[in-house]
C-alpha cells in the first residue's frame, strides 16, 4: 500500500463550509439533520459484508424450514399459508442481533464517538438508527416470508386459502420490526456485542422457555418474547414455546412487546445521553 | 478563538479535569501537554461534547458546540485513531461521515488525495497500518474543511516522513487562518512546531503560555565543581540564586556561567569545573508535570 505526501486544504477554501461556520442551531435544524443521519446510518448499514450475508441467510433459512416442515408435517392440513410464518421467531432472532450490531459494532469500534461529534443531538441519531433498524426487520422479515411460502409449496404443502395470508404477514411484520427495535435498545444499553446478544439468547431460550411455565399466567402476559410471539398468527399447529391458559388479545400483546421496544429504546437513549463516548 | 472556561469533569471521588480555563488562538497551533492520566483525552472529548463536563463550558467563536448548527464545519476532531470499522472501505467510512453532517459526497476523494490515501480508497480499513489509520482518521476530520482541528496523539503510529507530513500540514493549516489543537506524549516533536502550549497534571492547569515563555523561565542550568561548595553556596543564596547539590558538584538555576564565575572570583572561591547547559523544552516540562504524574518508572 502506498501513501503519498499531499498538501492539506487550509480552511475556508470550500464555499459550503465557510458559509455559515458559526450559525446557531434550532430544533428545526435537528429535525430537517435526520435524512441526513438516515442516509449516513443506511450506508453505515450498506457498507458491511456481515450485513449482506444476514440478508442473503434469511431467504434461505426460511424457505428451508418452511420446506423441512411441509415435507415432514404428519399434519396435512397445515397449508403453505400458515407455514410461511413458522421461520419468522429465528428470523426475528437475527433482525434483534442486527439492531444489536447496529449500535454495539460503533461503540466497539469508535466510530459512534464520530456520529456524535459530527451530530451531538443524540436524538437524531437514535431515531435515524431506529428507522433503519425497523426497515432492517421488515426487509428480513419480507424477505423470510416470500421465501419460507416458497419453500412450503416445494415441499409439498397446498397452497391454502390466501384471505389471511394480508392479516398474517402484518402481524408478522410488526412482531419482526419491534424486535429489530428490541435489539438496538438492548446494544444501546450493552454496549458490548458479546454481552448483549449472549443476554439476549439467554433470556429468550433459557429464562422464559425454562423458567415461564413455573410462573402465573398475569407475570407471563408480560415476558417480552412470550407476547411477541404471540403476534404470530399461524394456525392452531403454531405453538408458542409457553403455554397461558387465558390468552390476551393479538393488540394487546402488540402493546406489550411494542413497550418493551419503546423502554429500551427509552434507556438506551438516556444513557447515550448521560454515558461518556470514546 | 476557542475559550474553555472552568471545564471540570469527576468521575466519582477523582476529579479528571479540574477547573481548566484557557484559550486557543486562531492562526497558531497549541500544543497539550501532560503525564499519562493528566486529562487530556477527557478535555478533548469535553470540547467536542462527547463527555459531558460536570462544570465549565467551551465556546469556539462565542458558540458553544453543541449549538453550533454545522458543528463538523467549524471544528474537525481526531480523538481515537482506531475509530472506523475494520470491515468498511476508506471511501464508505468518510460517505458515512460526510453523510451525517451534509457534507457533500464529493468532498471524499478530496480529503483523501489531501491526506495521500487516494490508492487505497476501496481498501478496508481493518488491512489499514495504524499509520493509514491516523491518515484517515485525519482525512475524517478534514471533510468539513474545519476552522478548527482537535487531534489526540496524532503522530502514534506514523513513521518518520509521516510525523514530518503531520508537522509540516498541521502549521500549514496554522498558516492558513486555522487552529490546531493537538495533545502528544512527543514533547521534542511539538517543540518544533507549536506556538503555544497547554500544560496539565493531575487535570489541573500548570502552564498557558507560549513555547519561548516556558523554555525561558529555567533556560539554562549552570553546574560547578569546587572543593568550597559550603561557601559557593553560602554567596549564591545570599543572592538569592536557586542552588542545588548533586553529589559533589551544583547545580545552579537562573543565572548564568559568567555570573557564577564572576561571584566566584570576587569571593576567592577555586572552580574545578563550570559549564552551562540549556534545559530543552521536554526537561522543562518534565520539571513542570512531575510532581503531578500519576504513572512514573521506577
Amino acid at each position: 500500500m502506498t501513501t503519498t505526501t499531499p498538501t492539506l486544504t487550509t480552511p475556508t477554501t470550500n464555499p459550503w463550509a465557510a458559509n455559515n461556520r458559526r450559525a446557531l442551531r434550532t430544533r428545526s435544524d435537528d429535525v430537517r439533520a435526520v435524512p441526513a443521519a438516515l442516509k449516513s446510518e443506511w450506508i453505515k448499514l450498506a457498507s458491511l459484508r456481515a450485513n449482506k450475508v444476514i440478508l442473503a441467510l434469511t431467504p434461505v433459512i426460511g424457505a428451508l424450514i418452511a420446506w423441512a416442515l411441509a415435507s415432514s408435517a404428519t399434519d396435512k392440513k397445515l397449508t403453505a399459508s400458515e407455514l410461511f410464518i413458522f421461520p419468522l421467531p429465528l428470523v426475528a432472532m437475527l433482525a434483534t442481533i442486527t439492531g444489536i450490531l447496529m449500535f454495539t459494532s460503533e461503540a466497539q469500534h469508535g466510530t459512534l464517538a464520530a456520529a456524535l461529534t459530527a451530530r451531538p443531538t443524540r436524538w437524531v441519531i437514535v431515531t435515524a438508527k431506529a428507522a433503519i433498524a425497523t426497515t432492517v426487520g421488515l426487509v428480513l422479515g419480507a424477505t423470510a416470508m416470500v421465501a419460507g411460502f416458497g419453500g412450503a409449496v416445494l415441499g409439498g404443502a397446498d397452497v391454502g386459502t390466501s384471505s389471511a395470508i394480508a392479516s398474517r404477514a402484518a402481524w408478522a411484520l410488526l412482531y419482526i420490526g419491534l424486535a429489530a427495535v428490541i435489539g438496538l435498545g438492548v446494544g444501546m444499553i450493552a454496549r458490548h456485542s458479546a454481552g448483549a446478544i449472549s443476554g439476549l439468547l439467554m433470556w429468550s431460550f433459557v429464562i422464559e422457555s425454562l423458567f415461564a411455565p413455573a410462573l402465573p399466567n398475569g407475570v407471563v402476559h408480560f415476558l417480552p418474547f412470550s407476547a411477541g410471539y404471540r403476534l404470530l398468527d399461524a394456525g392452531p399447529s403454531f405453538k408458542p414455546p409457553v403455554t397461558i391458559a387465558h390468552e390476551l388479545a393479538r393488540p394487546e400483546y402488540a402493546l406489550i412487546f411494542g413497550g418493551y421496544a419503546l423502554i429500551s429504546l427509552a434507556i438506551g437513549t438516556l444513557l447515550l445521553y448521560r454515558r461518556d463516548t470514546n | 478563538m476557542i475559550n474553555v472556561s472552568g471545564l471540570t469533569k469527576r468521575y466519582g471521588d477523582r476529579t479528571a479535569v479540574d477547573d481548566l480555563t484557557f484559550s486557543l488562538a486562531a492562526g497558531r497551533v497549541t500544543g497539550f501537554v501532560g503525564p499519562n492520566g493528566a486529562g487530556k483525552s477527557t478535555t478533548m472529548r469535553m470540547m467536542v461534547g462527547l463527555t459531558p463536563a460536570d462544570a465549565g463550558e467551551v465556546r469556539y467563536d462565542g458558540v458553544r458546540y453543541t449549538d453550533l448548527k454545522h458543528p463538523a464545519r467549524m471544528v474537525g476532531a481526531v480523538l481515537d485513531a482506531r475509530c472506523m470499522h475494520p470491515g468498511r472501505t476508506a471511501r464508505n467510512h468518510l460517505r458515512a461521515m460526510a453523510a451525517m453532517s451534509g457534507i457533500p459526497a464529493g468532498r471524499v476523494e478530496q480529503v483523501l488525495a489531501d491526506v495521500g490515501l487516494e490508492t487505497a480508497v476501496d481498501q478496508r480499513a481493518g488491512g489499514f497500518s495504524l499509520g493509514m489509520r491516523q491518515r484517515l482518521a485525519l482525512a475524517g476530520a478534514l471533510l468539513g474543511d474545519p476552522q478548527v482541528l482537535l487531534l489526540d496523539e496524532p503522530s502514534n503510529g506514523l513513521d518518520p516522513d509521516g510525523i514530518r507530513w503531520l508537522r509540516n500540514h498541521l502549521s500549514a493549516f496554522a498558516e492558513g487562518g486555522g487552529t490546531v489543537f493537538v495533545s502528544s506524549h512527543l514533547i521534542g516533536e511539538l517543540s518544533l512546531f507549536a506556538d503555544d502550549l497547554v500544560v496539565v497534571g493531575a487535570g489541573k492547569l500548570l502552564a498557558a503560555e507560549t513555547v519561548q515563555a516556558i523554555t525561558a523561565r529555567q533556560a539554562v542550568t549552570v553546574v560547578v565543581e569546587t572543593p568550597q561548595p559550603a561557601e559557593l553556596v553560602r554567596v549564591l543564596t545570599a543572592q538569592e540564586v536557586a542552588v542545588e547539590t548533586t553529589g559533589d558538584r551544583l547545580v545552579i538555576r537562573g543565572t548564568t556561567k559568567a555570573a557564577v564565575s564572576q561571584v566566584a572570583f570576587e569571593h576567592g572561591i577555586r572552580l574545578v569545573e563550570l559549564s552551562e547547559t540549556a534545559q530543552s523544552l521536554e526537561d522543562s516540562l518534565l520539571d513542570m508535570t512531575g510532581s503531578s504524574a500519576e504513572f512514573t518508572s521506577a
